[in-house]
């Protein structure tokens, strides 16, 4: 298990390379850069400022050398670069956003599972019935509704027509502090965010169960006289929640950066809405720190997976 | 013709598909029929959004545009993106699919661990990073963005299709004939595999009209004043339009029922055609499954 997960772990490093080498070449050969973002507010800088901010930045050099110097800089002081916007250090910058995301999208899908497994698993083990028909047509209509158009709708409705929650932020003044203030302002984001994916999370559910449904062990317990409600819940439903675990560690980078328009939508200050405020700045050494972030959660979380089904799962062994 | 009265006898299948037929002629010849340019402001108007009425049957917007007429142009943008982006990812990942696919070996295994990168990342951070480098949003740009950052998905499924092709008599007698790969690969594997790849186009169209409405509702796609469903949601979104919930309503609605339409006609040309694959309806999450990833693909 431990050589295991040390060879994946290493497996994962040209990988990473990879995907830095080619985000790294792209942004830097894409329009923008700290000149331009400086450029409006500084109203028509001559070519010898342009050329010494762009100096600051090491930008006079091709991008390949750039890009030595950006790995040396991780590798050696474990730092990403300073934002083009306010020169901070953009690790601090994305670690700041962080917890916010993750205790959205973390509420989110502990929502999400309570809704998709149980109708995931009554869907299932009644294949074919008005409520799975049902429940796989309602999920079709979630499956193409826009996240964005959703928290739009549930803002109209909830927020702005009935009133019963803020449309938007994290806290009401003076308020910052109150767990139960934060709650009531994430509702409606966290609330979105399940809606939409419930939807693939049961769809999940309801094919392990039919699958651990037609599994020889099913046979032998029916045949030994349990009856079926026994046989749902004591044997294909453990059976069947395994590959959910695997999802779960695979839902990692989502629960970091997945939630971009519920965070835009409801002016939530987390990592989605660092993104799109550094795709508009063209705040390139934020948006490459948020790509290797989450490239590594991926990593990280494919990992996870992979542990977490070999210890839920005696079958599984890894060599 | 077996295929179609399959296809015939599924009744949200053909609801679906009547659907499109309808958005596609109503796109199409509308704006011609009205004649009414997409932004013509009636300066009365403007400040006062108007709800659905005789004159204006979806109401007006913020500055007195007519929302039918937009939403009719808006449905124009979102087909044509839809189906030239599912072009080009599917043009793209026919062929490395298939190439990958028959080369086998250490080719195959890179081709695919270049798969495995792509779909690691979430579908739509990749197309917002992507862009996020452009700086002119044309059409042709926008359909190539979202082409050129979803064809991995399909290139694993025909490489899998084509594994299992590979191994049929019939691959096996045109080799013994002679073929040449190059013509194994186009006249052989590549149109026997196209059940389950029609089933992934008619998703896949689906897909890409929520992702152009994504990008335009951020801004990054369809750029004002041409209307998108995408950035007439994003009009909806300032304070002012709360007094007007058909705003939100019209294009929302429009892309739920062409997306949910797709859909339908997808599942239901998978039951025609009788091939399991393409049935999951999961979103992104489905899709990032990784290679080392245990879990099974979902049991029709």
């Amino acid at each position: 298990m431990i050589n295991f997960i040390i060879r994946r772990i290493l497996g994962a490093i040209p990988l990473l390379l990879f995907i830095s080498v080619v985000t790294y070449a792209m942004m830097a050969l894409a329009p923008g850069g700290p000149a331009a973002v400086l450029g409006p507010r500084g109203q028509g800088l001559s070519p010898e400022a342009i050329a010494r901010i762009n100096a600051a930045y090491g930008l006079d050099k091709p991008w390949y050398i750039q890009y030595f110097y950006w790995l040396k800089q991780l590798l050696l002081h474990g730092s990403l670069g300073t934002s083009y916007v306010d020169n901070r250090p953009v690790i601090e910058k994305v670690f700041e956003k962080l917890p916010i995301t993750i205790e959205m999208v973390g509420l989110a899908l502990l929502l999400t599972l309570i809704i998709a497994l149980p109708i995931g698993i009554y869907a299932g083990a009644h294949r074919g019935s008005f409520f799975d028909n049902a429940s796989s047509a309602v999920g079709f209509v979630f499956y193409g509704m826009p996240v964005f158009w959703l928290a739009i709708v549930l803002i109209d409705v909830f927020a702005v027509q009935l009133q019963w929650f803020p449309s938007s932020g994290l806290s009401s003044l003076g308020q910052e502090n109150n767990p139960l203030d934060r709650l009531w302002h994430l509702t409606l984001p966290v609330v979105a965010i399940a809606l939409v994916s419930f939807v693939s999370w049961m769809r999940y559910q309801r094919s392990s169960i039919i699958e651990a449904m037609s599994s020889a062990y099913i046979r032998t317990a029916r045949s030994k006289g349990l009856s079926e409600r026994d046989v749902l819940v004591r044997h294909a439903f453990r059976n069947a929640l395994l590959p959910i675990v695997t999802l779960l560690g695979l839902s990692l980078p989502a629960l970091v950066g997945g939630a971009y328009f519920v965070e835009y939508v409801f002016s939530i200050p987390g990592v989605g809405y660092l993104t799109f405020s550094s795709i508009f700045a063209r705040d390139y050494p934020t948006l490459m720190a948020i790509t290797m972030l989450t490239a590594v959660l991926i990593v990280v979380g494919n990992l996870l997976a992979d542990v977490a089904y070999a210890m839920v799962d005696p079958r599984i062994r890894y060599s | 013709m077996r295929t179609v009265r399959r296809f015939l006898r599924e009744r949200s299948a053909v609801a679906g598909a009547s659907f499109v037929i309808v958005l596609v002629l109503a796109a199409v010849i509308g704006p011609f029929l009205d004649a009414i340019p997409p932004n013509v402001i009636d300066h009365a108007l403007i400040g006062f959004p108007q709800p659905p009425s005789a004159a204006h049957w979806l109401g007006t917007d913020l500055i007195g545009r007519d929302e039918f007429i937009r939403a009719l142009y808006g449905a124009r943008v979102s087909l044509l993106v839809g189906a030239s982006a599912m072009l080009v990812s599917f043009a793209i990942g026919i062929f490395y699919g298939a190439i990958a696919g028959a080369a086998s070996g250490a080719v195959d295994n890179l081709m695919m661990r270049f798969v495995d990168a792509m779909l690691s990342f979430p579908t739509f951070f990749l197309l917002l990073i992507v862009a996020a480098l452009t700086e002119k949003f044309s059409l042709s740009i926008i359909i190539l963005i979202i082409g050129l950052t979803s064809w991995p998905g399909l290139a694993r499924l025909v490489r899998a299709e084509v594994l299992s092709l590979r191994e049929r008599d019939f691959v096996e007698a045109a080799r013994a004939l002679g073929a040449s790969p190059l013509r194994l690969v186009v006249r052989h594997l590549i149109p026997n595999a196209l059940a389950p790849v029609v089933v992934a186009a008619a998703f896949a169209i689906g897909d890409n009209i929520l992702a152009e409405s994504s990008l335009s509702f951020f801004g990054l796609g369809v750029q004002p004043p041409a209307p998108s469903w995408g950035n007439m949601l994003q009009d909806a979104l300032t304070p002012q339009a709360e007094a007007a919930p058909w705003m939100v309503l019209v294009p929302g609605l429009g892309i739920v029922a062409t997306v949910l339409a797709f859909s339908v006609i997808a599942d239901g040309i998978r039951v025609a055609l009788d091939t399991s694959i393409g049935q999951e309806t999961g979103d992104a999450d489905v899709e990032e499954v990784g290679p080392y990833n245990p879990v099974p693909a979902p049991a029709s």
